[in-house]
């Protein structure tokens, strides 16, 4: 091997290395350095009547306060799967195809700029997983905080290398108590499978 | 389609138990309805125009809007005294105007966790392109406390 390849070779391996580096010192972190995303409004029946009439979903306890009131909750629940709904960002209407379908302002996740930027652009929603700790109730007031739990190594799937990105969003109520948590990962992937 | 009222005993319930199954028939104003529900505003979910320039023939369905169906096929089988526990979905196809999406499932396990029977219930939701979404989940159900004789 020539001087030359050895010190090509060294060099690939330093930036992959500095890559992977960078990569994993986002893992841990929260995405967002401005704290906790808060509920702009508590949980309220309006938003649950307009969810389950959407889905068309009748379970009594998410409307009927006497059904509610005789079911085991004991009163008007929150559908479990609107745990997501209550502290996603209010949209500003204005701008949002502009700004590449984001409902706000916003600034790029950096594992995704990171991830971007060493190609794999593409991006695919792969699972999404919710752990209910409890119902809540009209008036809870819903805070989220949402940190990067890890990035695979590269894998090669159908659609080409690439790594799952996986976050965790652990929800609290306003006394701090853990009311659910959420997985999301998602593949960021080199479309075509071309190589690097 | 009938209100839900009577909630499922957990005695009865066993493994192999089918669910039975939910059938949604998918326009474009359900899935509106259920992005702008679950205050999910991305312009692929209700402006075709813009959903064309990413690549899609559609709007298509969200993914709360998944998570939104799989709690109600589970509360519509098991009732109203239902906790659903857990939930995870594996996605996969995505969802146009003028599908039919179909959930099935069925009992594949059954635990206690002190006053309340657990069921693992595995399911799916399969359109005109193949599975939409497949997953697992745990519900609880209240059991009655046995009477002494």
């Amino acid at each position: 091997m020539t001087h030359a390849r050895v010190l090509k070779y060294g060099l690939a391996a330093m930036e992959a290395d500095s890559f992977e580096n960078r990569l994993a010192a986002l893992v841990g972190q929260p995405i967002s350095a401005a704290g906790p995303t808060t509920s702009p409004d508590p949980v309220n029946q309006p938003m649950i009547r307009h969810w389950a009439a959407a889905f068309e979903d009748r379970n009594p306890v998410y409307v009927d306060a006497d059904a509610a009131a005789r079911s085991r909750f004991g009163e008007i629940v929150a559908p479990p799967l609107m745990l997501q709904t209550w502290t996603m960002a209010t949209p500003q209407i204005t701008g949002i195809a502009e700004r590449g379908g984001s409902p706000v302002e916003g600034t790029r996740a950096a594992v995704l700029t990171l991830l971007d930027d060493a190609g794999f652009v593409g991006t695919l929603a792969s699972n999404s997983e919710f752990e209910i700790v409890r119902y809540l109730k009209l008036g809870d007031e819903v805070s989220a905080t949402t940190v990067l739990e890890s990035v695979s190594p590269e894998k090669q799937t159908r659609l080409g290398a690439g790594h799952f990105v996986t976050w965790v969003t652990t929800y609290t109520d306003a006394a701090g108590a853990v009311v659910g948590r959420q997985r999301f990962r998602i593949l960021k992937f080199r479309p075509g499978g071309a190589p690097a | 389609m009938s209100d839900v009222v009577q909630s499922m005993d957990w005695r009865t319930v066993a493994v192999g138990d089918e669910l039975p199954a939910m059938v949604i028939d998918v326009t474009a104003t359900r899935i509106v309805a259920g992005a702008i529900a679950s205050r999910d505003f991305m312009p692929v979910h209700h402006d075709r125009a813009y959903a064309q320039s990413q690549g899609a023939p559609d709007v298509f369905m969200n993914i709360l809007s998944d998570t939104g169906y799989c709690s109600r096929f589970l509360t519509d089988w098991a009732g109203p005294d239902t906790m659903v526990r857990r939930l995870a979905i594996r996605l996969g196809v995505p969802v146009f105007p003028g599908h039919t999406l179909t959930y099935t499932g069925q009992v594949v396990g059954l635990s206690r966790d002190s006053d309340e029977g657990l069921v693992d219930v595995a399911f799916r939701a399969l359109n005109e392109l193949g599975e939409h979404v497949s997953g697992t989940a745990t519900i609880g159900l209240p059991v009655p406390q046995e009477s002494s004789p």
